[in-house]
């Protein structure tokens, strides 16, 4: 019987080409964020918002992963910015090698890529994928118990968006026990409420974007 | 299920390890993974089992799975917290509530590997 050290992290590969898109990131000056959520939390609608209300200040580029269809995709190619599908053909997150093989069909000639992750709050937060901030969407109706049962993606978010407030009247909802789970789980997330369709929320959650693509 | 796809990433990795080693067979390998990992080790045992049958090279390989627990540490204080559910974790310093960095339990690694 012989026994050989390993030490190598499961993940080397996924890693390193992480790193390879940070470096493509920083050489072209572009920002990148991660958009990860459950299904149905709004992603692609505070994306469809966020991209109206800042394409005439900034250049704007979207990759979006989705398990099968290319709804998002069309959904914001008509608002006239370079759009790039990945079809993860049933996995159910993006990993390093998918947004690096994107990265070579996208225009890099932007300020800020956005990259909308697969719906689902566990499996996206294990995979790097070499964005510069992660925002995570929590929604009011999948109720308030989510950040501590989550605390693996709700650890990552550099911002938490709290969607759909406008619903917060209908339903049992405490905000209050967000805020604090969030403070255990993640005290340096950034938590702001809005509302993707309603607006509510929305200027503030721009104004913080912008700061951090100028940064 | 992204446990796949982390099984998947163990195999190649055994291949490689296999190939510059002189082992033939692999019996044992020990992965160390950590509870705010995201990855859940039921899940991932029952990837590697679902592996066996295509992948000769862990047809009789036994997992060993080694779980390590959060420990985060405040940078002002070098207070030590450890938690062993990841549930529990609050991640401020109680004494000079500055956040915490998590020092351990985001790993998934192989540590070693056991062959004839």
């Amino acid at each position: 019987m012989k026994r050989v050290a390993v030490e190598k992290k499961i993940l080397e590969r996924n890693d390193e080409s992480a790193n390879r898109i940070r470096k493509i990131l920083k050489d072209k000056g572009v920002f990148a964020i991660n958009i990860m959520s459950s299904p149905g939390a709004g992603k692609t609608t505070v994306v469809e918002r966020t991209i109206d209300s800042l394409k005439n200040k900034y250049r704007i580029s979207y990759i979006d992963g989705d398990l099968d269809t290319d709804r998002d995709a069309s959904r914001i190619r008509e608002l006239g910015v370079d759009v790039v599908q990945i079809n993860t053909s049933g996995a159910c997150h993006l990993d390093a090698d998918m947004v690096l093989k994107a990265l070579e069909k996208v225009s890099l000639d932007c300020d800020l890529l956005i990259i909308e992750n697969v719906g689902n709050l566990v499996c996206p937060a294990t995979f790097d994928i070499g964005a510069h901030k992660n925002i995570v969407i929590l929604s009011v109706p999948e109720g308030d118990d989510k950040v501590k049962k989550y605390p693996v993606m709700f650890n990552i978010a550099d911002v938490v968006l709290l969607n759909k407030v406008d619903l917060l009247k209908f339903l049992n909802f405490d905000v209050g026990k967000v805020k604090k789970e969030l403070k255990d789980v993640n005290p340096k997330a950034e938590l702001i409420q809005i509302s993707a369709t309603k607006g509510y929320g929305m200027r503030m959650w721009y104004s913080f974007l912008e700061r951090l693509i100028l940064l | 299920m992204h446990e796949g796809a982390i099984a998947e990433s163990i195999v190649d990795i055994l291949k490689r390890v296999k190939a510059e080693s002189s082992i033939d067979k692999v019996t044992k390998v020990r992965l160390k993974i950590g509870i705010m990992s995201g990855v859940m080790v039921d899940a991932l045992l029952f990837a590697l089992e679902a592996l066996r049958t295509e992948e000769s090279i862990i047809k009789e390989t036994e997992f060993e799975v080694i779980e390590t627990q959060v420990k985060a540490k405040c940078n002002l204080c070098g207070k030590i917290y450890s938690y062993n559910d990841s549930t529990d974790i609050v991640m401020l310093c109680e004494s000079c509530g500055m956040p915490l960095d998590i020092v351990e339990g985001k790993e998934m690694e192989i540590i070693d590997i056991e062959g004839d």
